[in-house]
């Protein structure tokens, strides 16, 4: 599947970024749905990282460090780790190595989630670390950021962090609220690709669509 | 909570006491007012939203010496404004379904303001069944009979159907949360007044609903907050006050501080607010009552009063 977006764009190096763009969540038609991985896709996710290297060092925490490369070198980290486990390779940060740190304190609810929104494409099923264990920690604080998104009407940031919900939900965490009509709520309230994803993502974590 | 919250809410509370005080005579019924009331919202609702924030004053006794006196002058100011009772009685004669003379004399008995004629035909028209079955939106069931429990009325085979009450209202149904809209709030903030008779009796409000306004209220005063929808904010925070274990966020209440004027007012919304003094009490007269209210709970409930267990 993703060797053949390669294959049949007409700008390679286009679709290599649209790669490096979605990430952990290429990956989800393997984890959630159906779809076969194939030494093919593998080398195209080794190429996208080839073509666009990730940082060659991991950036300090925010709030020591900047939080957008640190967001990002998360999401690379989740992208390799998960090639790993696809492909058998020992270890994982084959291809971007592990950042240090995770939004542990959620006191501040309202900054915390919009954080964890940005880290979202960690929420599959296949990946686990601190960020994870951040999540299980702060369900209440998760669930009151979905609520306080929907409410300002930031349906994307919403669907994203809906997804550590469904995440949650999924592992048997009890939610202070039920994920299911939200997530239909934003899938029909909410516009773009990128929602539409994370929407379709949370609904295979909670059971929605069969895979 | 913290001493900081006694600290502000006392601030702000003193002086939007202090500007209803000042401003009253802005507030007072045309000189040819009768029973009837063209418009009963105009001038007749505020004085009885003015009346209920000082009896709370008086009922917390929280307040120093100048906000209690402050507050039993405007008790005494709109009582003169009804008559002294009268002008509610005549209302209620002429109009038996109508339930704002039983409101609006609630906080009156609450503070020994007591007219007999009107309390014995409240007490034949609200046993009424024809009375009792008027439709009215559920949180408003629930303000007239918080009103009778306040005169006297919620007793023996009169005695109101609370759960029942309390189940029908929005609030009741522990809806899902992201959908609630600004009318909605009100009806949460009223029907969490009306069941704990604004924080006196925090366990009126049921377990479940207890948990469910605990967990959501943070993100509703987020929300309004970040829009400057004072008023809104001002009474969510009260219903913060009304809860077994208080709400009482130091930042909510340096937010609401700093978007009080120097003379008091506290403004409804984040719009411009008028020169006039007349238009200026017409707008902001109602969230300078509920900054009073929530105020004086806040320092009561810091303090660790309230909660006077029925």
């Amino acid at each position: 599947m993703l060797a053949e977006h390669v294959e049949r764009a007409d700008d390679p190096k286009a679709a290599l970024a649209a790669i490096r763009v979605v990430g952990a969540d290429a990956f989800a038609p393997y984890l959630l749905a159906e779809a076969v991985f194939h030494p093919d896709d593998a080398a195209a996710v080794s190429q996208s990282f080839a073509v666009f290297p990730p940082a060659v060092s991991t950036p300090d925490p925010p709030p020591s460090g900047p939080a957008e490369p640190w967001i990002v070198a998360w999401r690379d980290w989740a992208t390799a780790a998960l090639l790993a486990r696809l492909t058998g390779t020992q270890g994982d940060g084959t291809l971007a190595p592990r950042p240090e740190g995770a939004p542990t304190d959620h006191t501040d609810w309202q900054r915390w989630s919009v954080r964890m929104s940005q880290l979202s494409p960690l929420a599959l099923p296949a990946l686990d670390g601190p960020v994870h264990a951040a999540a299980r920690a702060a369900p209440l604080a998760l669930a009151r950021g979905a609520t306080r998104a929907v409410l300002r009407r930031d349906f994307p940031t919403a669907t994203r962090i809906v997804r550590w919900l469904a995440l949650l939900h999924a592992e048997g965490v009890r939610l202070p609220l039920d994920p299911v009509p939200l997530v239909e709520h934003l899938r029909l309230h909410g516009g773009g690709p990128r929602l539409a994803l994370d929407a379709a993502i949370a609904r295979r974590l909670l059971g929605l669509e069969a895979p | 909570m913290t001493a900081s919250v006694t600290q502000t809410a006392h601030q702000v509370s003193a002086q939007a006491l202090a500007w209803l005080h000042a401003q009253r005579e802005c507030g007072v019924l045309p000189a040819d007012t009768t029973a009837d009331l063209g418009d009963p919202d105009s001038v007749y609702k505020p004085l009885g939203e003015t009346a209920l924030a000082a009896s709370l004053v008086l009922r917390e006794s929280a307040a120093g010496s100048v906000e209690l006196s402050q507050a039993h002058e405007l008790m005494e100011f709109c009582w003169r404004q009804f008559g002294e009772g009268d002008m509610l009685y005549e209302r209620l004669l002429r109009y038996s379904m109508m339930t704002d003379p039983l409101e609006t004399y609630a906080p009156f008995a609450r503070c020994g303001f007591r007219h007999e004629p009107l309390e014995r035909l409240l007490a034949h028209t609200s046993a009424l069944r024809s009375v009792r079955a008027v439709e009215v939106v559920p949180n408003r069931r629930l303000a007239v009979a918080n009103a009778a429990r306040v005169v006297g009325l919620d007793q023996g085979g009169h005695a109101y159907d609370w759960p029942t009450l309390a189940r029908a209202t929005w609030l009741g149904a522990t809806p899902e949360p992201w959908l609630v809209d600004w009318m909605t709030g009100y009806c949460v903030t009223h029907t969490v007044f009306h069941l704990t008779d604004w924080g006196a009796n925090p366990t009126g409000l049921p377990d479940d609903l207890t948990e469910y306004v605990t967990t959501w209220l943070p993100v509703w005063i987020d929300i309004w907050a970040e829009i400057e929808q004072w008023d809104l904010v001002a009474e969510l925070m009260i219903v913060g006050c009304c809860l077994k274990e208080p709400y009482c966020a130091p930042a909510d209440w340096e937010r609401l501080a700093r978007a009080q004027h120097p003379d008091g007012l506290v403004p409804r919304d984040g719009d411009p607010v008028p020169d006039d003094p007349a238009q200026r009490f017409n707008d902001h007269q109602h969230t300078a009552v509920v900054a009073a209210i929530a105020g004086t709970l806040a320092v009561s409930r810091t303090l660790g009063g309230a909660a006077d267990p029925r």
